[in-house]
């Protein structure tokens, strides 16, 4: 307790006499615009050292390839262009399947919050169906479809529905009342409480459940493009495996890494830009 | 004119049904002023609900006018006590009014008007720009209080609007209250558990007991000129004689829940 809330070091009961110190040599990290980024590069620093060094000196370097081995490797697949048409591919296997799995559960969602008798009808088979995953997924898509696009775009689509349209619904339920009957005394018809009312209300929720079902779209796409696929990410993470290539192996996980990040941070920047209005008062009831 | 006859209010749940209230009449004039006056739980904001139309008596009648009530009316407009969650929180202050304006099918060319009428009525003229959470809980008071006057209904019907906001302010909101009702004349119906309050507001104070089954146990006039200061002795006997008369009612709700 006594050193939680009692004396500390540098204290203001200490110092409050004596003049001022100098700045100290760290002071310049506490500012949040260069502490963050300073912080993370520091991060990445770390990791990238310890992996070089067991992966020198206690593994298998064949196993678990250096990081510099990685990047020379890496350099030529992406200057011939390889990594970026695979990389393209995966995308739009992605983006195809996430933006239709997404309107479709937006507006199914919200038909379900809306309407009761259908989500009473549906929801026990929604309940059902969502546990079965994309992967589970794979073997009947590969029949349904074969091996080209639509076998993908279904599989990013299955994924992305449930989630984005379970968020949805609770969304929808979850207008305050008070918004809803404020806005009937006013005048506005069932229809405009609906439209204006409870929609925007449930945009929070919508772009959780879209950023989660974007998460789990680059989780899924993988193993599609491992098991049913010719082209893609997880088809080069596949060919390299058959290969033994454990570098590309890397490369192909790095990108991953690398893609996922940046997808999220643009889906946020679009959020951030677009939607704004209707993000910021989530914190409110 | 809005008149409650012998309403009775039962709530049904898995429970069981719970007599909320049990024969309440009460008239309120054109352009009067009622406070709603009751510890929590003696169903004033139940009865208030009612008025609005958003919940159906059991038993009884409410009429507006000659129109029995069944549903929310543009007549009559409710102001929540949680102003946040009654504004529409992605528009801004002028925006929010605008909304009301659109649902209500004000012609397009008089919305510039109404806007700034309204806004300067409750002082936010300066801040028309800013979003709900931006304002403090008294300017998103008075910004439900404009978004309601400007669809111009007749009765204003209000559930504890200041419960939640400091004494300064609350005090603050009284006069702006009265001064917008002295000016455009509308009945209000104004549900508090303050005393205070419902001295310093209302022509009359319907004092409800506690439920279930709540009635208004009795209708007091304060026939004193306003602004009326607590410290003035006639508002002081006043005040005491409506706490004694909520006093056993208080006892008594707390004998209940120590019985449970």
């Amino acid at each position: 307790m006594s050193t939680a809330y009692g004396r500390q070091p540098g204290s203001a009961v200490e110092t409050g006499d004596a003049p001022a110190p100098p700045r100290s040599w760290h002071a310049w990290i506490a500012h949040p615009a260069i502490r963050t980024p300073a912080l993370t590069a520091a991060s990445l620093l770390i990791a990238f050292c310890t992996w070089q060094v067991f992966s020198t000196y206690v593994f298998n370097p064949f196993l678990i390839p250096p990081p510099l081995e990685v990047f020379r490797t890496a350099i030529p697949m992406l200057a011939s262009g390889e990594i970026a048409s695979d990389v393209a591919i995966s995308m739009l296997r992605v983006m195809v399947g996430f933006i239709t799995g997404s309107l479709a559960g937006v507006v199914i969602g919200v038909l379900l919050g809306r309407v009761r008798l259908l989500h009473e009808l549906l929801d026990p088979i929604i309940e059902l169906l969502r546990y079965l995953s994309p992967t589970a997924m794979i073997p009947i898509a590969v029949i349904w479809f074969g091996i080209g696009e639509m076998s993908k775009y279904f599989l990013i689509f299955w994924g992305t529905f449930f989630i984005v349209l379970i968020n949805t619904t609770a969304g929808v339920w979850r207008a305050p009342v008070t918004r809803q009957r404020a806005a009937a005394c006013l005048g506005a018809s069932r229809l405009q409480i609906f439209v204006l009312v409870v929609v925007p209300s449930a945009v929070p929720y919508i772009v959780t459940g879209m950023r989660v079902a974007m998460a789990s779209s680059f989780m899924s796409i993988i193993p599609a493009e491992i098991l049913a696929a010719n082209s893609g990410i997880g088809y080069l993470l596949q060919q390299s495996s058959l290969l033994l290539q454990t570098n590309r192996i890397f490369v192909a996980l790095l990108t991953i890494c690398v893609l996922g990040f940046i997808v999220d941070r643009i889906f946020r920047l679009i959020v951030d830009k677009v939607l704004a209005r209707y993000m910021s008062f989530v914190s409110q009831t | 004119m809005l008149r409650v006859t012998n309403v009775r209010k039962v709530f049904e749940s898995v429970r069981g049904s719970y007599v909320a209230l049990d024969g309440v009449s009460l008239t309120v004039k054109d352009g009067e002023f009622v406070c709603l006056l009751g510890p929590s739980g003696c169903g004033k904001s139940t009865l208030l609900n009612i008025l609005a139309g958003f919940e159906p008596v059991s038993g009884g009648n409410v009429t507006f006018g000659e129109a029995p009530i069944t549903g929310p009316g543009r007549e009559r407009v409710m102001f929540f006590q949680d102003a946040g969650s009654a504004l529409l929180p992605w528009l801004s202050v002028e925006e929010n009014i605008r909304f009301a304006l659109r649902v209500r099918k004000m012609p397009k060319a008089d919305w510039g008007g109404i806007t700034d009428r309204y806004l300067e009525m409750v002082g936010l003229d300066a801040h028309r720009g800013k979003f709900p959470a931006e304002l403090s809980g008294g300017m998103r008071q008075r910004l439900q209080i404009a978004r309601g006057l400007a669809v111009e209904p007749n009765v204003l019907l209000m559930d504890e609007p200041f419960a939640a906001l400091d004494a300064l302010t609350r005090r603050r909101m009284h006069k702006v209250l009265l001064d917008i009702w002295q000016r455009i004349g509308k009945t209000i119906v104004f549900v508090t558990h303050d005393i205070a309050e419902a001295i310093s507001l209302a022509d009359r104070i319907a004092v409800m007991s506690v439920g279930p089954g709540s009635v208004i146990t009795r209708v007091i006039e304060p026939d004193l000129p306003r602004p009326r200061d607590l410290a003035d002795a006639k508002v002081a006997r006043l005040f005491g004689e409506i706490e004694d008369l909520l006093t056993p009612d208080l006892v008594r709700l707390d004998e209940r829940l120590e019985a449970h």
